[in-house]
């Protein structure tokens, strides 16, 4: 029994260092295990602040693009549109660099010089305050338009309108009166290089108030106004020549835009008309070539003087058709308009009838959809790429009637034709949005006149290199 | 008919369409655009000044909150919130509105009584379940290691109130304002995350497990504590701190302009009457009237309060001296970097 206990104390002493050796080693694992849980905590919460804070820089940013307004830029143009969208301001335009070749004008009066010219160099600035008021100025820089050898300086634009409802909105300053459907149509979309003879029928931009809007969720558009009321194919600032004005209305109907029915979606039509008392000089016809081929007589002293002197009215039926890649479009316009002619202090006067209509046709040889606005290229043009933009085809024949009463006292029957008839064929290339080139050829026959132009008539090659943004 | 003979009746009747329009009970609609914390204070108040006003007039009163921290709160009204009351956490905040906005008379303070701040808080500690950084006053949230998490001052009505107890603290045991400004740098310096408002605070240190613990107001604490409970969190008290005072006022320009002034101005008062001040005391915000002190005494731990004007010469001189840019604060922030 002694030997036994002996051994176990010699054991248990022998085991000590080794049992001091365990727990000790215990300890340090202890420490060790603390110190690494301390470690992960401390990591854990730096993790736990990174995240916090990037959760904080996202609120920070979302609270700052509430406020923060968008600036963008792109094909149409440079846009910055506060964080509510009730302001918005955008800066684009266009700029147009025409050619005008004229064929067979050798004989010795009839020559014309071909030009290059700045046909429309327009910075549009427009946008929206207070979400509903729309304003609009665009200003012209083009040469050209008085045979100046100067660039003229024009406002064309420049209007504000506030949209109450869409079913009635009020625009009030400078714009287009609502007669002309080519004159309605932006100068950058035109089909040919220059507008067809209605539109030398009707108003151009007058200063005035119109109500518009659109009725029956867009199948019936409307719009009315009064205004100081200008010449044919005129603009005006302000009422130089009569106390009168002007009223002009418009009905535009698509009554198909939402059906199913991809045949008749694309057809709108509708009549346009004024009525009002217009005095002052009166505008001169012009061909596509833009030469003068019809002026009522002017004079002074014992010269005979023809100007505008009395009631005009005007009325247009209009109408386009779109279909896929084709398209058509077509205008009829008669202004009436009493006029006056004076020569040694003596008058006499008469109501003038003139008529004019125009259908044009167009068609995408590429099969871009076309349409009354602009058309964007399915493969805009690449160089060395794929896309060679859009290519559109074009046709159109025109007509200009004057009155048969306007000769020989209103207007000269050597120097003024009384008929224009103008064919034409045109090619517009559209490489992007941005850039068109278009080439017309335009033919004019002319009934009556005496003059060399007159009975040669016009053969003119228009070329266009258009850049719009 | 004679003239006389149509007017008679006419007069009756247009007088009795008057009449009858004018006791038909009307609709009122409120907005009162306050500060972080209050959210759950005015649900249950504005539900009780609704059933008051309804009872005392016939009148429906539907009343719109809107939170955030009190000097954005401020600078939305200044930018057009439509605000017929404010209820924001210092009065600098209302005096920019009442300066820059000229919604309302720059001595809108007089119009209620104590200074128009119908209940007052104070700046305390939050820390987790057993404390375990030791911290028990001030002095503490400036030793290595103790992460804080109170709200931005320049953002944050509670981070000024914050920044001031700190400042007022080092004043308040013989310190001057350098000993105070190189504290309150040791501070932010301890600060991880700095929220806009004191809500966000709550979040940040709450749910998000951040720091050791969340300096604000103290009704934020008690909520804190009522909605996680004891086995959570503990408040501690410090030796000193600043006795806040969150001013009300009515927008009178906009309450006129929606034709909300007597309502609004109802509004506010009743802030000051017994169930007002009752409601005040149950969301932890130290009451006025003697009768909520008495019920709410044993709520609040007693603690030595000094006030900004006596400190810091009032809120205009506290704000151009230390959260104006180029303040202190920022000087802080700059050498925090």
């Amino acid at each position: 029994m002694k030997i036994h206990r002996t051994i176990a104390l010699v054991a248990i002493l022998g085991l000590l260092p080794v049992v001091g050796g365990l727990a000790a080693q215990e300890t340090n694992r202890d420490i060790d295990v603390n110190a690494l849980l301390q470690r992960i905590e401390e990591l854990e919460q730096r993790v736990k602040i990174m995240d916090r804070k990037r959760e904080l820089g996202d609120e920070a940013a979302a609270e700052k693009a509430k406020v923060t307004p968008t600036v963008s830029i792109g094909a149409g143009g440079l846009q910055v549109r506060s964080a509510d969208s009730n302001f918005v301001f955008r800066f684009r335009g266009y700029v147009q660099a025409d050619g005008r070749f004229y064929a067979e004008d050798e004989s010795p009066n009839g020559n014309r010089n071909d030009t290059f010219l700045l046909r429309r160099v327009r910075p549009i600035f427009e946008g929206t305050v207070y979400e509903r008021f729309d304003y609009r100025l665009m200003l012209d820089f083009p040469s050209g338009a008085t045979a100046s050898a100067a660039n003229d300086v024009y406002v064309q634009d420049a209007y504000l309108n506030a949209r109450i409802l869409p079913q009635f909105q009020v625009q009030v300053g400078k714009f287009k009166e609502p007669v002309g459907l080519e004159r309605l149509q932006s100068g950058a979309n035109l089909l040919f290089i220059e507008r067809a003879y209605p539109t030398q029928l009707v108003p151009n931009r007058d200063v005035g108030l119109q109500v518009h809007g659109d009725l029956a969720g867009g199948l019936l558009r409307y719009e009315a106004g009064v205004f100081n009321g200008v010449a044919n194919g005129g603009s005006g600032d302000n009422e130089q020549y009569d106390d009168e004005k002007d009223f002009a209305a418009r009905l535009f109907a698509t009554p198909f835009i939402k059906s199913g029915n991809d045949w008749l979606r694309g057809l709108g039509v509708g009549v346009a008309g004024t009525y009002g008392h217009q005095d002052g000089p009166l505008r001169s016809f012009v061909t596509p070539g833009q030469q003068t081929f019809f002026s009522y007589t002017t004079g002074t002293g014992t010269n005979a003087n023809v100007a505008a002197d009395g009631k005009i009215w005007r009325v247009s039926p209009q109408a386009y058709y779109y279909k896929g890649p084709f398209g058509i479009f077509a205008e009829y316009a008669l202004s009436s308009q009493h006029v006056q002619r004076t020569a040694a202090g003596t008058s006499v006067s008469e109501t003038l009838r003139n008529t004019g209509w125009a259908v044009s046709a167009s068609w995408f040889v590429t099969g871009e959809d076309n349409s009354f606005k602009a058309v964007t290229p399915g493969k805009p043009f690449t160089f060395g790429g794929e896309g060679w933009g859009a290519l559109e085809l074009t046709a159109r024949y025109a007509q200009l009637n004057a009155d048969n009463d306007t000769f020989p006292l209103y207007a000269n029957p050597d120097t003024a034709a009384s008929k224009a008839s103008s064919w034409g064929v045109g090619a517009n290339w559209h490489l992007n949005r941005n850039v068109k080139l278009s080439l017309d050829y335009e033919q004019t026959e002319f009934d009556g006149g005496n003059t060399d132009f007159l009975k040669d008539g016009e053969k003119v090659i228009l070329t266009r290199a258009q850049f719009s943004f | 008919m004679k003239l006389k003979q149509l007017i008679l009746p006419l007069a009756a009747i247009v007088g009795g369409a008057t009449l009858t329009w004018s006791a038909v009970a009307k609709d009122f609609k409120l907005l009162n655009v306050s500060y972080d914390p209050t959210r759950e204070l005015y649900t249950e108040y504005n539900a009780a000044f609704a059933k008051h006003w309804k009872e005392k007039t016939g009148d429906t009163v539907h009343i719109d909150q809107s939170h955030g921290g009190s000097g954005k709160q401020a600078r939305s009204v200044i930018d057009g919130l439509s605000a017929d009351v404010v209820t924001l956490a210092l009065a600098y905040d209302i005096d920019a509105i009442a300066e820059k906005a000229r919604l309302l008379p720059a001595d809108w303070q007089k119009r209620l009584p104590n200074n128009s701040a119908p209940y007052t808080s104070t700046i305390v500690f939050l820390v987790r379940k057993g404390n375990p950084k030791g911290i028990k006053d001030w002095n503490d949230l400036v030793k290595p290691g103790v992460k804080i998490i109170p709200a931005n001052p320049k953002t944050s009505g509670a981070a000024r109130w914050t920044y001031l107890a700190a400042w007022g603290y080092v004043l308040k045991n013989g310190g001057d304002n350098a000993k105070a400004q190189e504290f309150v740098t040791k501070f932010y310096k301890n600060v991880p995350v700095l929220d806009t408002g004191a809500r966000g605070a709550t979040t940040t240190f709450i749910q998000r497990e951040i720091g050791d613990v969340l300096v604000g107001w103290e009704n934020e604490a008690f909520l804190a504590l009522k909605e996680y409970g004891p086995e959570k969190f503990e408040i501690i008290v410090p030796s000193v701190s600043i006795l806040a005072e969150p001013p009300v006022t009515v927008v009178d320009k906009v309450a006129k302009k929606k034709g909300n002034e007597a309502v609004a101005k109802a509004y506010l008062e009743f802030l000051y009457s017994e169930e007002g001040q009752d409601i005040a005391g149950r969301h932890f915000y130290r009451p006025r009237s003697e009768k909520a002190v008495a019920k709410y005494a044993g709520q609040f731990t007693k603690v030595s309060l000094f006030t900004i004007d006596e400190l810091f010469g009032g809120w205009q001189n506290a704000n151009k001296t230390h959260f104006a840019d180029g303040g202190t604060f920022d000087q802080i922030q700059r050498s925090s970097r």
